[in-house]
């Protein structure tokens, strides 16, 4: 039986979940903003270190304005990861993280969850690590989903990650 | 129709096995096919492992609102409920593409605003923190430089007393004159800098027009003499002796322009005109006509004449920041005033400025009509000064500015925490006190020695902030700390020794 993992991407509009989305299945990239209704769904087929394949289906959600509760319940059944996706440059995208986290631990106590500041092609990375770390953000890793920067390394870990 | 095709969506219903095998479906919005596999059609679909392995077969229905259903380029935005029976699962797809494409176009714009009014806020916080780093950059090079022009300027003026050959009374006239150059050019940079940022304050104060216009009539004629130019002056004999505006923008706008019309001016004359347009109760314009008989400007190079460093002149010789006319303008505008100039090349310019002025019905005083002259106490005894300053340079300066008087006396300490114990072990007749030394700033040594004190000698003792920074700011900052007056560095000597004269006549007089 092939190995498949549903993995949703979570986060407040506007703040790069579909170009990673893109950018980690098709390699593209557009500065043209589109909102995301509902969800869109894709699958990847990833090779995992140990040379098994790995079907990620990727949920690909619509941005909440508050926090992650407001996304629909149902998106969120049967996921085997989370990524919480934020701005690096909206506070307000990343001012919730630590509750929301809490959130998804709490309710998705098997589900792995991760958080990653998004836009670092449009920030200092020093400066904005040491912010995060002043401000008590958690974050797995920081992306650019414009200049590709730690996108594929991190769906790759992620992968990994899951199929332990 | 839309709304139509909103309320009644079309509908597939398709069944499969736990094992995921299409074993019934329609073809009204995707053409599956019976004996397919599910999880082929749409990788959504792969929710129907976990609904099975999660033992979630509860025959309760699931609902899945607004998912986008592709099948190679054509897609729909479906509602999909899933029922889970015993031996298989039905699936019901409802097309409400229309209803979401319609929502999605609402849904982007409001993104769109919240994100642009986002981006502007940022980008607003961007321009105030590289604002806020300009002002305080020029602040700090503007104490820095003056620091030492203070000296520059101090030791050219002792200089000057001493016995001094032709050549070398030349070249200390030069050193003071480019000096004062430079001061001026700071002065420009600091005005430019807060008209841009809009922190500069237009006050509302009454002062001594009359004596303005001496001033400017004494110094320009001995200006006009060492050039060999006439300088001519009309002033309307009806003005106000004392009116209300503020005076060092008026000052300053005049100044630069009777500066220019000179610098430009080798032959013929200057003509400075002042006349009422309307005065109605207390209330008051008057026109400042500046006419000079110089270089001119050409046509084609007026509109861009209050542009920044702009200069038009090649002449090296006639020196300038390029700065001078863009601040008499914004000045001029910030006064709610008027300015225009026409010019002629080789025939000469002529500024007309209108400025609205207020006044009081009231005669002054006396005593107001002239700068109060202060005499020290009559006493045999020496005046003792303590000076607050951590620059060797400055205290050097001053040392030998106050000593040269033959009247005082001066102790030195090197910052606020020395100046405490200075004054706890010895009268004091004044301080002289840096705002910038360590320790304990200026302010806060002065507030200490207003209030800590219960001996009216040491608490009351006259003190006299000075400072690189020769903003408002600073002014308001000593005199709220309880000091009595300011002096703003490069200072003259006859300014520093007549604020010096003048709080200890005070404190005697008490």
């Amino acid at each position: 039986m092939k190995l498949s993992k549903k993995v949703v991407i979570l986060g407040h509009f506007g703040v790069g979940k579909t170009s990673l989305f893109r950018r980690f299945i098709d390699n593209e990239f557009s500065e043209e903003y589109k909102v995301t209704l509902g969800v869109q769904i894709k699958k990847k087929i990833v090779q995992l270190p140990d040379g098994r394949e790995l079907s990620m289906i990727i949920w690909d959600t619509e941005g909440h304005s508050n926090t992650v509760e407001d996304t629909r319940k149902s998106y969120l059944l049967g996921s085997h990861a989370f990524i919480y996706v934020f701005d690096l440059t909206r506070e307000d995208t990343y001012k919730n993280l630590n509750q929301d986290l809490e959130y998804l631990k709490s309710n998705y106590n098997n589900v792995t969850a991760k958080s990653i500041g998004n836009k670092l092609d449009l920030v200092n990375e020093k400066e904005m690590v040491a912010r995060l770390a002043e401000q008590n953000i958690p974050f797995d890793c920081l992306t650019s989903a414009k200049t590709n920067k730690n996108v594929q390394d991190f769906f790759s870990d992620l992968a990994a990650e899951i199929t332990k | 129709m839309k709304d139509k095709l909103q309320f009644n969506p079309q509908v597939q219903v398709t069944k499969v096995s736990y094992q995921g095998i299409i074993k019934q479906t329609d073809t009204t919005l995707f053409s599956w096919s019976k004996g397919k596999s599910i999880y082929d059609a749409h990788p959504f679909f792969e929710i129907l492992r976990t609904i099975e392995k999660e033992g979630t077969v509860d025959e309760q229905e699931l609902n899945f609102p607004c998912i986008h259903i592709e099948e190679g380029d054509f897609e729909r935005i479906c509602d999909l409920t899933i029922k889970p029976d015993v031996d298989q699962i039905t699936i019901f797809l409802y097309d409400y593409t229309d209803k979401y494409q319609d929502l999605n176009h609402i849904a982007q714009q409001k993104n769109e605003s919240i994100l642009l009014a986002r981006e502007l806020e940022l980008k607003n916080k961007y321009l105030q923190e590289k604002e806020e780093f300009k002002n305080s950059f020029i602040a700090n090079i503007n104490h820095e430089i003056r620091t030492p022009l203070t000296s520059i300027l101090g030791f050219v003026e002792v200089l000057e007393k001493t016995q001094l050959t032709f050549e070398q009374e030349e070249l200390a006239r030069i050193i003071k004159r480019e000096s004062k150059h430079l001061n001026s050019l700071i002065d420009d940079m600091i005005d430019i800098s807060k008209i841009e940022s809009g922190t500069l304050k237009i006050v509302q104060e009454r002062f001594a027009f009359q004596d303005l216009i001496t001033g400017f009539e004494e110094t320009y004629a001995k200006a006009a003499k060492e050039k060999e130019i006439t300088f001519e002056t009309y002033i309307e004999p009806n003005i106000q002796e004392y009116l209300i505006g503020d005076r060092t923008r008026v000052y300053q706008i005049l100044n630069n322009l009777l500066n220019n019309a000179f610098k430009f001016t080798e032959e013929g004359k200057v003509t400075f005109t002042i006349s009422k347009n309307y005065q109605r109760t207390n209330k008051l314009s008057l026109n400042f006509k500046i006419e000079d008989t110089g270089i001119g400007i050409l046509e084609e190079n007026i509109p861009h004449l209050f542009d920044r460093f702009t200069r038009f002149d090649r002449d090296k010789q006639i020196s300038g920041t390029g700065l001078g006319l863009a601040i008499v303008k914004n000045l001029v505008d910030l006064l709610n005033g008027e300015i225009k100039v026409t010019s002629k090349p080789e025939k000469g310019t002529t500024f007309t400025i209108k400025l609205p002025f207020k006044f009081e019905v009231l005669k002054p005083t006396t005593a107001e009509r002239k700068k109060k002259k202060y005499s020290l106490p009559t006493s045999k005894k020496k005046f003792r000064i303590l000076l607050v300053e951590d620059e060797e340079i400055t205290q050097y300066l001053i040392m030998k500015i106050l000593i040269s008087q033959g009247t005082y006396f001066v102790d030195i300490a090197i910052n606020g925490e020395q100046a405490i114990n200075c004054i706890e072990k010895r009268k004091y007749n004044l301080i002289l006190m840096d705002l910038g030394v360590s320790k304990i700033d200026g302010y806060k040594a002065t507030q200490m020695i207003r209030n800590n004190y219960g001996d009216k000698f040491i608490s009351e003792i006259p003190i006299i902030g000075f400072s690189g920074r020769a903003d408002d700011t600073a002014r308001d900052k000593c005199i709220r700390s309880g000091m009595d007056d300011f002096i703003a560095k490069p200072f003259e000597q006859e300014e520093l020794l007549y604020k010096i004269v003048k709080q200890i006549a005070k404190k005697a007089a008490e």
